[in-house]
């Protein structure tokens, strides 16, 4: 009888091919004795999902600055780290994370997000670790509202700022019968009702507004009931894949040539991803790249090109600003206690070559939101890439946003 | 059975001893609990999939339950961990009682996909009901408890936490041990290795799949407890099928057939998940696939089935 199971078989070899493979997997933990411990930042962020661009264009801001700050001899004469994680917009991965950062990599402060509900979810978690956290691009109200935290910073603006910058515009040039199409979460509701409150107080009418969960790829059905309503203005808060997948269903269903179109936020992202022909409507850009008579924008967006070979966005600018916030912050409070570096940062204006635009831009001290600048304008339906977008008007933030106490607001430190 | 003694006694020590442990190869103690809550999870799964033959596809609609089921009574009934472990369980088990009598009659693949469509129900119920679930937010605004005994309190930090999560574990897995040993468990694996010749012994199949399906359903429902306070939160994703399919993944790569084959499988999951996320942010779940597909082509019967086929001769 021969015995076959010690003859060397294609599956042996293929297993131990795999076995070979699977090895440095396997061995993973090895931590690398460093001289100096650098100062480390975790950032939970989208790369993939219906944020992941947006999220790589935040992460390669933050990145720029970080080769910047580490130039300069770092944060207190430590090296700086960012270890990213993808959060894929999910709430759920965002938590797992955070906790990964904090326990496992001891991260020293916290900072990422594109979704609302993300940031939300991070900030009540940093609250209770104690632990700084800068939001980059989660929008939602309640962030620096009514769930305000001392550990969060907010740089992108709130959703009630954003609908406060367009809607006269939208008004006065389109009509008072809108319909909206809402993402079903925190940024969604929030930026709706802002919108619903403001197209209320001009008096005008709100025909309907449709829900749709946050990566919907199929918007037909919200579509046909706003064209069977005939809003003068149809307001679409998606954004991301979202908003590219809603706007190309429109503009197939003829839409765009029947209705103006109004956006609460564009995103140059999301631009960028459209056909010419579904480049239309009017809204908000947070921050925008062609501002020729400000020397310090030429200067970031030629450097941003070099290192990307991209136009910078927002977004870009969003992670490229938390950075350097997370650096000023623990350079005047010389230290990296959360506590104090919170308290450098509250009330801090941001220097020109940071703050990129045509106001000076800094931390409100009652709710830490950052009173950004918001460009108003068209979504340019001709321009080639990167010519997107034809800012019309610059509102300062301050003028926009609501005070600390309006949004319900109030900041308790530990004792 | 001989030898499974000083594994098992080898099991348990390491368990008990993995706070002090794990931080010298570089783990730690959150990511402990993590992985047990998982392998519970899974455990309770295996318990359909490896030993009564049934491929479920939604645990994670009772551990999600489970999980909100946690957090509504922290927020809404009393600030204590207990109870929110006992309510969470409860959700779970009740679900899977309730919902038992629904796919009970179905096999193969039919049982598979009325098991999504099941989790699916509830999945999209906790996204649209915002007022009650948080919606797609996710339910925040809740803590796990300290631990009141008599005078003391413990507050479930890191160590202390994974302890609690611990103790559950050996009352989850003592379960199942229990219940593969007794008749019952015995009449499941007649269902998985003939369901017609167990229906002529004169077994009601229907009735014992009924009775795994809603024994699993009550152990994931226990691990998705734990998990909502590990992370002080819990959102629909939790609850969706994709979740479903990480329980069927742990169970397969530890090895479905045997009790620890969960316990294996999340450790190399959640373990690999937590380290190649932070080498590869954009495509972490790429070397995941990958692994479950080795897996699956050359290890059917998972990494302990490799084992144990190495250590017994054929």
């Amino acid at each position: 009888m021969s015995k076959p199971s010690k003859i060397l078989t294609r599956r042996t070899i293929l297993r131990a091919g795999a076995a070979a493979a699977a090895l440095p997997i396997a061995a993973p933990f090895i931590v690398e004795a460093r001289g100096e411990t650098p100062v480390k930042i975790g950032f939970i962020d989208p790369f993939s999902g219906t944020y992941g661009v947006l999220g790589g264009y935040e992460l390669n801001g933050a990145r720029m600055a970080l080769a910047e700050i580490n130039k300069k001899g770092g944060i207190l004469g430590r090296p700086v780290e960012i270890i990213p994680e993808d959060d894929a917009a999910d709430v759920g991965k965002a938590t797992v994370k955070f906790h990964k950062l904090v326990e496992k990599d001891k991260v020293n402060f916290i900072s990422g997000s594109v979704s609302s509900a993300v940031s939300l979810a991070l900030s009540h978690a940093a609250n209770l670790k104690g632990i700084l956290f800068v939001d980059t691009g989660g929008h939602v109200d309640s962030v620096t509202g009514q769930h305000c935290h001392w550990t969060t910073f907010k740089i992108c603006s709130d959703t009630w700022m954003l609908a406060n910058a367009i809607s006269k515009t939208l008004i006065s040039k389109f009509g008072k019968r809108w319909y909206i199409s809402t993402p079903d979460y925190a940024w969604g509701h929030f930026l709706e009702a802002g919108f619903a409150a403001l197209l209320k107080q001009n008096g005008g009418t709100l025909l309907g507004n449709a829900l749709m969960p946050l990566g919907s790829t199929d918007f037909s059905s919200v579509l046909i009931k706003v064209q069977a309503a005939k809003p003068e203005v149809f307001i679409v808060l998606q954004g991301g894949d979202d908003f590219v997948d809603l706007m190309k269903q429109a503009t197939q269903f003829g839409m765009t040539k029947k209705m103006a179109f109004g956006y609460g936020l564009v995103e140059f992202e999301n631009l960028a991803a459209l056909p010419e022909a579904a480049r239309v409507g009017w809204g908000v850009m947070e921050w925008w790249w062609d501002q020729p008579k400000n020397p310090h924008v030429t200067a970031f967006v030629a450097k941003y090109r070099k290192l990307y070979a991209k136009t910078p966005s927002a977004r870009s600018w969003f992670g490229y600003v938390a950075m350097h916030t997370i650096a000023m912050g623990a350079a005047k409070a010389k230290s990296l206690n959360s506590i104090k570096v919170a308290h450098a940062i509250e009330g801090m204006e941001l220097p020109p070559e940071l703050a990129l635009g045509p106001y000076p831009i800094s931390y409100r001290a009652g709710d830490h939101q950052m009173l950004l600048t918001e460009f108003v304008g068209e979504v340019s339906s001709t321009g080639k890439y990167p010519y997107l977008f034809d800012v019309k008007e610059t509102i300062p933030g301050a003028k926009l946003a609501k005070s600390p106490a309006a949004k319900g607001c109030k900041l308790t430190y530990p004792a | 059975m001989r030898g499974r003694l000083p594994a098992n006694v080898i099991i348990w020590a390491l368990l008990l001893t993995a706070p002090f442990w794990l931080p010298l190869i570089g783990g730690y103690t959150a990511l402990a609990s993590r992985i047990l809550i998982f392998a519970l999870g899974a455990m309770g799964l295996n318990l359909l999939l490896g030993f009564t033959g049934m491929m479920s596809f939604g645990q994670a609609a009772y551990f999600g339950l489970g999980g909100y089921g946690a957090g509504l009574a922290l927020v809404h009934l009393a600030s204590s961990s207990w109870l929110a472990v006992l309510i969470g369980t409860l959700a779970g088990g009740a679900a899977a009682l309730l919902i038992g009598p629904l796919v009970m009659h179905r096999r193969g693949i039919y049982f598979a996909m009325i098991t999504v469509a099941v989790g699916q129900i509830f999945y999209f119920i906790a996204e649209r009901w915002d007022s009650f679930t948080g919606g797609q937010d996710g339910l925040t605004g809740f803590s796990r408890q300290p631990l009141h005994f008599s005078g003391y309190a413990i507050s479930l930090r890191d160590v202390p936490f994974y302890y609690f999560v611990l103790f559950f574990f050996a009352i989850g897995a003592g379960l199942v041990a229990l219940l593969l040993h007794s008749p019952l468990g015995h009449t499941f694996v007649a269902i998985r290795e003939n369901r017609r010749r167990a229906t002529f012994l004169g077994i009601h199949v229907e009735r014992y799949v009924w009775a795994s399906f809603a024994i699993a359903g009550l152990i994931g429902g226990l691990a998705g407890a734990l998990n909502a306070l590990q992370n002080n939160f819990i959102s629909p994703e939790n609850l969706y099928w994709v979740e479903s399919g990480n329980f069927v993944i742990i169970a397969v790569l530890g090895g479905m057939r045997s009790f620890w084959g969960p316990l294996i499988g999340s450790i190399i999951f959640i373990g690999v998940q937590d380290y190649v996320s932070s080498i590869l942010p954009n495509n972490w779940e790429t070397v995941i696939g990958a692994l479950f597909i080795v897996v699956v082509l050359f290890f059917p019967t998972g990494v302990l089935g490799i084992i144990r086929r190495g250590v017994r001769p054929a």
